[in-house]
């Protein structure tokens, strides 16, 4: 997997599976899940954490279960960070 | 930079133009014998000045990108909206809380009603800014 660019507990493996899916732009992706490309942008870097309606929309334009495309750390949650 | 972020920028640097007017009314507080401008007529001529600079500004950035520009707002843009009427509003509040303050110390109606405005600029000033910070920190 690659590694988490991002200090939210949630990290995702978007950018990976653009390239996977023949170099999607942010833009395509933007598209299709009805967002703007800042937004997939921020998603990607870990800068925002989408809602779980635009997290399935991601998922299903890759296909993959959400737990493949997003994973929670609870080592850095909030409530453990205190 | 977004549509949207282009646009909170305008929006931002045109409201600053009101400078001119708040300027003016805060010499004319200090110095009351100073000769000063007819302030109905000024304030009506910033607020058509900036309508009409925002349509032109907003049109312009709309042909160079026309595809965001029709793209509705996110739920990420939505956030930093609602997140920058938090301290907009709370610069609101304490802007009244002072502006009533000012018929304490026998302020005019003048006096009063500019006190008010000002603490509208303020919070729109506040607003926009925020929502510049948060378009830049991403959310």
């Amino acid at each position: 997997m690659a590694p988490d660019v991002s200090a939210s507990p949630v990290s995702n493996q978007i950018r990976r599976l653009r390239f996977e899916h023949g170099e999607m732009t942010q833009q395509a992706l933007a598209e299709r899940i009805g967002v703007t490309r800042q937004t997939v942008n921020a998603i990607e870097l870990g800068k925002y954490s989408p809602s779980l309606e635009v997290a399935f929309r991601i998922a299903t334009v890759f296909a993959q279960p959400l737990e493949a495309v997003f994973q929670y750390r609870e080592a850095l949650s909030p409530r453990r960070r205190g | 930079m977004s549509f949207r972020e282009k646009s909170t920028w305008i929006t931002f640097v045109l409201l600053l133009g009101f400078g001119i007017y708040f300027g003016d009314v805060a010499l004319h507080m200090l110095d009351p014998t100073r000769a000063h401008a007819n302030y109905l007529q000024l304030f009506v001529l910033l607020v058509v000045a900036i309508v009409v600079l925002e349509i032109i500004t907003h049109v312009v950035i709309a042909i160079r990108s026309p595809r965001e520009a029709q793209t509705p707002i996110d739920e990420r843009e939505r956030l930093i909206e609602l997140r920058s009427m938090r301290p907009a509003f709370f610069v609101l509040l304490v802007g009244a809380f002072l502006s009533v303050g000012t018929i304490h110390l026998g302020a005019s109606t003048w006096v009063l009603t500019h006190c008010v405005l000002f603490a509208i600029w303020m919070a729109e000033l506040t607003r926009y800014g925020s929502r510049l910070y948060h378009y830049r920190r991403s959310a």
